[in-house]
């Protein structure tokens, strides 16, 4: 550790040059023992593969930037792998289990709503926070203006003990940040 | 402690530590332990005087390194280490009295033998009692049997579907390949429904015959069970006919159930797939296993999902641990965005050289496991200092599920602007993974400093390794958006865009901006891979032919 003119540097700031000199010393010894280890140990293993598909996914991002590639097409409008081509609203058309009515595919979940009574205007609750729209997409749709689930709902799965996600500790679906 | 999947390698003796060991045995070891002075986070050093500086035996210097002689207890600086170790034979090894390694004098290299550790370790267990959370063998699900049963493959069933295969099936395709029709922004649905078709052991289930809809309907006369109508969409996804299904049935269904489950109405996917999972587990689990312990539940869902987590709280001062563990079905990953420049979320360009500012799979799952200091008005009640102190928590994978559900956290809100944007920097993925460094076993050792020693029961009958096998995918803003499902068979990705199939390369996947991404454990890939090659079906020909042996 040498300072830019040490000759003009007090006994102290030499002193607490040196300590500090000694610490780090200390530190990166530390830090190369605890590596030394870790690479004899073989716990670091792994690295080549990673490194691998660090390659991979930045080649990948390349090569689909780039404008001259065939890029996805609006999917709307090509033919699937089976050779089929499908309009981009779906046309089947069946009848609703709900109310026996003959309906067509894509305008079907906007008909189950209301013939439910799931209607979103039944369901609509003033937005307590905006923590109750963050935790989803919605969904707006140019084809349809409606959009079947409502919103405020979501505030239900911050508060929802449901069995299956674990413990709130890691926050899964927690809004606020601490 | 032998396992078939090794967290470390074993390594050798240089063979001036053999020498020592074969003439001290370990009680020179086991002397050293009086000294070992140990710290709460994992630190051993050792400590002969507490009154006095070590200093050097050979030069009586202060500063540097200090090694202790294992035959002698002097203590020499770095610069003078093999100077006693030349000066005495036999005084060859020596330890590292900052962290306990041991060095060789004469290699002058760092080397490492698990009955040192073993002693080292032993050493902080006794300086800190009930510190683990001892719960071995009591948890030992037999993941073998489950494995087993779960990828057998009932093909009696199976034989009825194929039969009903529609003549103008394209052979050379992957069989149950089939595009679901958009209801009417229903794509979040779609996106997870095809995931669910191609979860191996989830899909084997089903395929098999297992959740039979006969006998389910008289058990519960009430409504339609859940697993029953993902069994409707199975068979008819499955049946050979390759024209877009529409899964209203489910739906319908689904919007009946989510009624009851506190009123979920999503659009997020991820709710979705936590909903159908919870739906499945409401009718199946609950009829056999009251436990409320879902590890153990025997549902489908559970079975092929459910993992189980370990949360740890370290006392700062004294590294007494306190540990719960949970289950889950997925994990929810916060996206480092740490390292990340101010990069506004619209630019999209690729910058290939700035490989720091990557958001990766592992740093996201580093972020999870790492130790993060709990904020001073959380002081905890430390019951070994017996008095409130900082601690720092931290989570780790108690138990891998068979199907590993990642969901990355792509919305950021602003508390005080009051509005959510979504994140849509690029995060990389591996194809394979693995996850030995994110199991309790692996962050419990590393608490200790990474000494060879097995500090939990033995998970190894799950292995760590995964494959990738489906990412659902969202394109577009918070407010408006698609959804998407990529999933690999057989080493070829296939689009499930709704009701367009279409064939990607792998690189389109790997650059798409990845919502949910799903591994299964890679032994599960590829006996999936096996048992589902196509055959090639000409009518004259039983379309049914044996698996073993086949393609």
């Amino acid at each position: 550790m040498s300072g830019p003119n040490e000759d003009n540097l007090s006994p102290h700031t030499q002193l607490s040059s040196h300590f500090f000199g000694d610490l780090l010393d200390s530190i990166i010894v530390d830090v190369a023992s605890e590596c030394h280890r870790i690479a004899k140990l073989g716990l670091d293993r792994n690295l080549e593969e990673e490194e691998e598909e660090l390659r991979l996914s930045t080649q990948a991002r390349v090569r689909v930037a780039d404008p001259s590639n065939s890029g996805e097409t609006n999917s709307k409008y090509v033919v699937d792998i089976f050779g089929q081509t499908h309009p981009p609203v779906a046309n089947e058309i069946f009848e609703c289990m709900n109310c026996g009515r003959s309906i067509m595919a894509g305008r079907f979940a906007p008909h189950l709503e209301k013939c439910m009574g799931k209607g979103r205007k039944a369901r609509l609750k003033a937005t307590r926070s905006s923590t109750a729209a963050q935790n989803r997409y919605s969904r707006g749709s140019p084809v349809s203006t409606y959009s079947p689930h409502s919103n405020s709902s979501s505030t239900n799965r911050l508060s929802n003990g449901t069995p299956g996600i674990a413990g709130e500790e890691y926050s899964n679906g927690t809004l606020e940040e601490p | 402690m032998a396992t078939n999947n090794p967290l470390y390698t074993n390594p050798n003796l240089c063979k001036h530590l053999a020498e020592y060991k074969l003439r001290h045995t370990l009680t020179g070891y086991t002397s050293f332990k009086n000294c070992l002075k140990t710290t709460g986070n994992g630190r051993t050093s050792i400590c002969r005087s507490e009154t006095k500086i070590p200093r050097c035996c050979s030069c009586n210097g202060y500063q540097g390194r200090f090694f202790m002689c294992l035959v002698c207890s002097s203590i020499s600086c770095s610069s003078h280490a093999l100077l006693h170790a030349q000066s005495e034979t036999g005084h060859d090894v020596a330890v590292d009295i900052e962290r306990s390694e041991l060095y060789c004098c004469l290699c002058s290299d760092q080397v490492y033998d698990p009955d040192f550790d073993k002693v080292v370790v032993s050493k902080h267990m006794m300086d800190m009692p009930n510190n683990t959370h001892v719960d071995d063998g009591i948890r030992r699900s037999s993941k073998r049997r489950k494995l087993n049963s779960l990828m057998d493959l009932d093909l009696k069933k199976c034989k009825q579907l194929f039969l009903m295969r529609d003549r103008r099936e394209k052979s050379c395709y992957p069989l149950g390949l089939r595009g679901l029709n958009n209801l009417g922004n229903t794509c979040f649905m779609n996106s997870v429904l095809q995931v669910l078709l191609y979860a191996p052991p989830f899909r084997n289930y089903f395929l098999s015959g297992r959740h039979d809809r006969e006998t389910c309907k008289k058990r519960s006369s009430d409504r339609l069970c859940l697993a029953c109508n993902i069994d409707v969409i199975f068979s008819a996804v499955y049946s050979g006919d390759r024209t877009p299904y529409s899964p209203a049935q489910f739906l319908y269904s689904w919007w009946q159930h989510s009624a009851n489950l506190a009123s979920y109405e999503q659009q997020d996917a991820h709710e979705f797939f936590i909903s159908v999972l919870d739906g499945i587990h409401e009718r199946e689990g609950n009829g056999r296993t009251p436990t409320k312990d879902n590890g153990d539940c025997q549902c489908i869902a559970h079975r092929v999902f459910s993992g189980m987590l370990r949360s740890d709280v370290i006392c700062m001062t004294c590294g007494f641990t306190s540990t719960t563990y949970d289950p889950c079905l997925d994990i929810s990953l916060n996206m480092n965005t740490s390292n990340l420049s101010s990069v506004d979320g619209a630019n999209k360009s690729v910058r290939p050289n700035e490989s720091s500012s990557r958001c990766t799979l592992s740093a996201c799952l580093d972020l999870f496991t790492r130790p993060e200091k709990l904020g001073s008005d959380q002081k905890l009640y430390c019951q070994n200092c017996k008095e409130k102190r900082d601690s720092f928590k931290q989570m780790s994978i108690r138990r891998l599920p068979l199907v590993l559900s990642l969901h990355i956290k792509r919305f950021e809100h602003s508390a005080l602007r009051k509005m959510s944007k979504k994140i849509d920097w690029h995060l990389q993925f591996p194809f394979s993974l693995d996850m030995t460094s994110y199991l309790s076993s692996s962050i419990v050792r590393n608490r200790f400093g990474n000494r060879i020693f097995t500090f939990e029961s033995n998970e190894a009958d799950t292995s760590a390794e995964f494959e990738i096998f489906a990412v659902i995918t969202h394109s577009g803003m918070l407010e408006s958006g698609h959804y998407v499902t990529y999933l690999r068979l057989r080493n070829q990705w296939y689009k499930c865009d709704d009701a367009w199939i279409t064939e990607v390369d792998e690189a389109v996947v790997r650059a798409s901006q990845c919502y949910m991404i799903f591994y299964v454990q890679k032994m599960l890939y590829h006996k999936a891979n096996e048992d589902w090659s196509c055959t090639p079906m000409s009518p004259l020909s039983d379309p049914f032919c044996p698996i073993a042996g086949c393609c």
